[in-house]
């Protein structure tokens, strides 16, 4: 109880100033409580001390440099905007770099890339020998021998699933054609044919029908040096059984 | 019954016109003033309050030099923001305000540079909060102002030991002898808790005045 009396006094004490009067109360309570007493002597003490910092004067010329500071802030009245300005830029600087990362990373995104696809069977009629001519655009024609029952067709403008038959896994590297090759460049080798292929990086694809709805896809990856052999083996490519 | 002939002849004439004339000096007038580009208000404003609250910075930052810097950015902003002042607070809170955020950035910014202290070298083993390079002065006292110059050296160093939400209270209170109601509308916040902060930073001090006690 006397505890709690002593902190109600206390606390009166520390939220008076030091020239008001206490209460009655508070009176009573300092002369008969010496602990409090003492709290008493040595915060007052303390707030003496404290009181005797005083106020520090502001130099002479403090007037004279404000005038001048304002005279200054006023005629460069644009370089209060300066900070905002920067800032601007510096936000301006990010939504730069954030667009052009994305456009980078969309560029990236958009880049063709090899993508398996699943090429359904398509049901082809079988097809007389007679009518397996060459397409009306004979530029889509490879240069094949007639007495040859092979027909290779460059399908990078036509559909390459309709005439495959089993699901294949292709790779579609490209959707413009590419030029033809006639069969007057057919070069005759030990082996077989020889084309001579245009070095692009562009894999080339080609179909081989054997003239009763069998057809087969080969994709040729890319020819850096001007000429390669084609079907170096005839039955790397032959369907087994039916070749 | 007597007709008046003029207004002066009523008793409370000269009364009216003392109000008036109080009325034009207040702060709130020379402000107004102010606004409308009167730069003699405007100094006069600056004479009124520029040694209370360089001093007051002074004590917040224990620098004078910045504290000079720091009252003029006070008068600066009170200068530009004329247009937008609002009478509901006393001029002195709206000063006192500002002065207040700008000290307490100014001693932010201190602890983001961490500043080295050559006092940091007499940190104690145990990790306790460094004392000051304070060597024992054996020598015979000169007189009794030296005595009073080092004991205040020794508070102000005391008050700028204390936590800047400690030391705005104490230094307004103690120091400016503000009534809890102004130091409260100048810190924003409530009477209870600044009468607990001042509590708890004459805590503070008493525990680092020992010696002087």
């Amino acid at each position: 109880m006397r505890e709690n009396n002593c902190e109600v006094i206390r606390r009166e004490l520390d939220e008076l100033m030091l020239d008001e009067s206490f209460s009655t109360s508070a009176v009573a309570h300092l002369k008969e409580c010496a602990a409090c007493r003492e709290f008493h002597e040595r915060q007052t003490k303390l707030r003496r001390m404290v009181g005797s910092l005083g106020t520090v004067a502001a130099p002479a010329d403090f007037d004279f440099r404000l005038r001048a500071r304002l005279t200054n802030d006023s005629t460069n009245g644009a370089f209060h905007y300066w900070p905002l300005i920067q800032k601007g830029f510096a936000i301006a600087a990010v939504v730069i770099v954030f667009a052009f990362g994305v456009v980078v990373v969309k560029n990236l995104v958009d880049q063709p890339k090899a993508t398996v696809v699943e090429n359904p069977p398509a049901p082809q009629p079988p097809v007389p020998h007679e009518s397996l001519a060459l397409p009306a655009s004979a530029e889509h024609t490879a240069g094949v021998p007639t007495s040859s029952p092979h027909k290779i067709r460059n399908e990078r403008t036509a559909q390459p699933a309709a005439k495959i038959r089993r699901p294949m896994a292709s790779t579609d590297f490209s959707k413009t054609g590419v030029g033809v090759i006639p069969a007057s460049e057919a070069v005759s080798t030990d082996t077989g044919p020889a084309f001579t292929i245009d070095t692009s990086l562009e894999p080339l694809r080609l179909s081989l029908d054997d003239g009763r709805g069998n057809a087969k896809t080969i994709s040729v990856p890319t020819i850096r040096f001007g000429s390669q052999q084609m079907l170096p083996n005839k039955n790397q490519l032959a369907q087994k059984g039916i070749w | 019954m007597d007709t008046l002939t003029t207004i002066d002849e009523l008793g409370f004439a000269p009364a009216l016109q003392q109000e008036v004339l109080e009325d034009r000096t207040s702060d709130h007038a020379l402000l107004e003033a102010t606004r409308t580009g009167d730069q003699d208000a405007f100094a006069e404003l600056v004479s009124r309050y520029r040694n209370q609250i360089t001093s007051y910075i002074y004590r917040m930052t224990n620098d004078y030099d910045g504290a000079v810097d720091l009252a003029q950015e006070t008068f600066v902003r009170v200068y530009r923001a004329a247009d937008r002042y609002q009478r509901s607070y006393a001029f002195s809170t709206y000063i006192y305000r500002i002065a207040t955020n700008l000290a307490i950035s100014e001693l932010r910014k201190r602890k983001r540079r961490k500043l080295v202290s050559l006092t940091g070298f007499f940190l104690p083993s145990d990790g306790g909060e460094p004392k000051e390079l304070n060597p024992p002065d054996c020598r015979p006292l000169q007189d009794s102002e030296l005595v009073d110059t080092e004991r205040r050296n020794a508070v102000q160093r005391a008050i700028s030991t204390l936590p800047e939400k400690y030391r705005a209270p104490l230094i307004l209170r103690d120091v400016d002898g503000r009534s809890y109601d102004e130091i409260a509308k100048i810190l924003e916040t409530s009477e209870g808790t600044v009468k607990s902060r001042i509590s708890r930073a004459r805590g503070f001090l008493r525990e680092k005045m020992r010696a002087y006690l």
